[in-house]
């Protein structure tokens, strides 16, 4: 369980000054959440929530929003935010449902290319075109939509043929979800961009101090440039698994995901100034926020209460956040 | 040739077709004398290109389906009329923003307006203003907040959904079991009448019989009803049946309920007649009816927007002028009647 925060590499260039290591309080304090909402579901639902099944099904639920939220780790970090993730997932899925005639590989290559085509325009829109993040992916988010109803038109594809991508969305390897192994593969494979190579500790300098990062050689538009596509990629994954899950491409899913991942990222302890980042973090709050709507839901609790509890948590953690400055 | 040896021949034709009016199995008749008689009781009476009658529409940006249809039903049905000139605006999801292009519409002078407002009360305003300036406004789906400030409103029936739902299932279940209901958007008018009406008539007909085991929105989009299914199928050990506030959404709600393997335990209902649904109904199984609420009624505001430009009345009533408010009858469908209900689905 590590976080970065800029500290100077050890292979690479290295930056002009030392930023402090830190406690590593977020990701504790959420790990005493998590444990929380098990103990309280356990007590509230003893026959439904802690079995091995729920606790699958609430893996496999996580996990479309949680490749989104990964990918959103990497923009939050440089500073930068993606509102266009639920409509791109819309957008990309529905491209894949477009070549849905062709077979399986290319649905996959369908939504996988929508989602970096579009996290690319987001990327040049941003990196070269120095338009604003929250104006660039504000504006995709509206197109992104667009695009999906127009190459839709408006009516969902069936993808009940498609056998792998409907595997991928619903079927188990040795009991676990695909799903949740999917996500749990980017997770890791994020972690490892972010924590152990020079790439993962520029993205977080340039979130941390652009200028200083600049001046130490690093190519910030390159770095801006690359976690936008990147966020467009776990767009493109998290389309798949969503239409394999649904059995269907439709243009109106997505709905503010964008939300969901970003409040994920935030009570994970990602700083949305930038500069601090965690992919542990992100995991553990997608897990929170996927605990808290099952059990909930299992308790036929009604929305109100859900959307409350959810708004109160993320108030608790950017709260906590702050003290440990 | 005098006025006279038009005139008369033309009283002849008008008679006939008056006289033709009054008997219901020449309908095909019917239709073409009543509009032989239409234009030439009423030459002039639009101010579109022709004489055709000018009507302005505003319906919001279509996000889905359902949307959409009433849009394209509306230009078909202008299409089909052939006195009709329809000046439509670019949907927009934007209460504020459909207002002002409601202002420019009226800026054109069209004889009738007709809308499906995005709110009732944001676009209440304009639509007196219309009024005001001697424009008759024909109003879809969503009302109004202000008495006056339209001529007619034609709407489908929320709450007769609901009720025709809870009685479908009185008599399925036969007053005994497990229910579950996946609504709408949490708050909202359709969805309010809709659960409403499905319980007055499950306490009408069974009191306490039948138990609403649970009870969640997932907001008339299919990946919500995904995810909400899938934790109360998680809660629920015995469910009988599930009823849904929408076609779309049940999709969603079907997936959860089939990767569960629990198709057999349950059936489905669904809500608005989309082909979808009723490809699923006609197959048989888990799907077993919806409940129209059908986008076919902007096509029909045309055609009342029309009439009273031309100030008509239904025909087949007595009363002289189009009906204040049409409400449409939410049609139950299932595998029986689906095959000559398919046309409609959206």
């Amino acid at each position: 369980m590590s976080t970065v925060q800029g500290a100077a590499p050890r292979r690479g260039r290295s930056l002009p000054f030392k930023l402090p290591a830190r406690s590593g309080l977020q990701e504790y304090t959420l790990v005493g959440v998590v444990l929380l909402l098990l103990i309280v579901g356990a007590i509230l639902e003893p026959d439904a929530f802690l079995t091995s099944d729920n606790m699958l099904n609430v893996l496999r639920q996580a996990s479309v929003v949680g490749v989104i939220a990964i990918g959103m780790t990497f923009v939050i970090a440089t500073s930068g935010i993606d509102l266009s993730v639920g409509s791109m997932a819309a957008a990309a899925s529905v491209a894949g449902g477009q070549l849905a005639d062709s077979g399986s590989l290319m649905f996959v290559l369908g939504a996988l290319g929508m989602g970096v085509l579009l996290g690319g325009i987001n990327a040049g829109a941003i990196a070269y075109g120095k338009v604003v993040p929250f104006i660039a992916t504000l504006a995709m988010f509206t197109m992104a939509r667009g695009l999906g109803l127009w190459m839709s038109d408006k009516q969902p594809v069936s993808i009940f043929d498609l056998e792998f991508v409907r595997w991928f969305g619903n079927g188990e390897v040795l009991g676990i979800p695909s799903a949740a192994v999917v996500f749990l593969a980017v997770t890791a494979l994020a972690w490892v961009l972010l924590n152990r190579t020079p790439y993962g500790r520029y993205v977080v300098a340039v979130g941390g101090n652009r200028e200083a990062a600049r001046i130490a050689g690093v190519n910030v538009r390159r770095i801006v440039f690359s976690v936008y596509v990147i966020s467009g990629l776990c767009v493109g994954i998290a389309a798949i698994l969503l239409s394999g899950r649904l059995a269907s491409a439709s243009p109106i899913v997505g709905n503010l995901y964008e939300l969901d991942a970003i409040a994920a990222v935030v009570i994970g302890g990602t700083a949305l100034a930038g500069g601090r980042a965690s992919i542990v973090g992100t995991f553990l709050g997608v897990i929170t926020f996927a605990l808290i709507f099952n059990l909930l839901t299992l308790m036929d609790l009604a929305t109100e209460i859900q959307q409350v509890t959810k708004g109160l948590i993320i108030l608790a953690a950017v709260l906590i956040q702050r003290r440990e400055r | 040739m005098s006025m006279k040896r038009v005139v008369l021949p033309l009283c002849a034709a008008l008679a006939l077709g008056l006289a033709a009016c009054g008997d219901d199995e020449e309908s095909g008749g019917d239709g073409a004398a009543a509009a032989a008689a239409e234009t030439q009781a009423s030459p002039a009476s639009g101010t579109g290109e022709g004489g055709k009658v000018k009507i302005a529409f505003s319906a919001p940006g279509a996000d889905h389906g359902w949307m959409a249809a009433i849009t394209e039903n509306a230009r078909e049905q202008a299409e089909k009329s052939g006195d009709v000139e329809l000046i439509a605006a670019e949907g927009v999801t934007d209460s504020a923003a459909q207002a002002d292009q409601i202002e420019t519409l009226i800026a054109q002078k069209p004889d009738a307006l007709v809308m499906l407002p995005n709110e009732g009360d944001a676009l209440t305003p304009v639509a007196q203003k219309a009024t005001a300036a001697g424009i008759p406004v024909v109003v879809i789906d969503r009302a109004l907040s202000a008495p006056g400030a339209s001529r007619s409103f034609i709407t489908g029936d929320n709450y007769g959904i609901g009720w025709q739902a809870g009685n479908y299932f009185a008599d399925q279940l036969k007053c005994k079991g497990n229910v579950v209901e996946i609504q709408g958007i949490a708050g909202i008018a359709v969805t309010e009448d809709r659960s409403k009406g499905f319980r007055d008539a499950l306490k009408r007909r069974c009191q306490n019989g039948i138990k609403i085991v649970a009870s969640q929105p997932a907001d008339f989009v299919p990946d919500k009803g995904l995810s909400v299914m899938e934790n109360i199928l998680q809660a629920q050990k015995q469910i009988d049946a599930v009823y849904t506030h929408d076609d779309d959404m049940a999709e969603g709600v079907v997936s959860a309920i089939e990767n569960a393997g629990r198709e057999d335990e349950m059936f489905l209902t669904g809500a608005g007649g989309s082909k979808a649904a009723m490809d699923r109904i006609e197959a048989g199984g888990l799907y077993r009816a919806t409940f129209l609420y059908n986008p076919s009624m902007s096509a029909s505001a045309i055609t009342m927007a029309k009439m009273i430009v031309q100030k008509q009345g239904f025909e087949e009533l007595a009363e002289p002028e189009v009906p204040s408010q049409v409400t449409v009858p939410a049609t139950t469908v299932t595998k029986e009647n689906v095959g000559d209900l398919k046309d409609l689905g959206f």
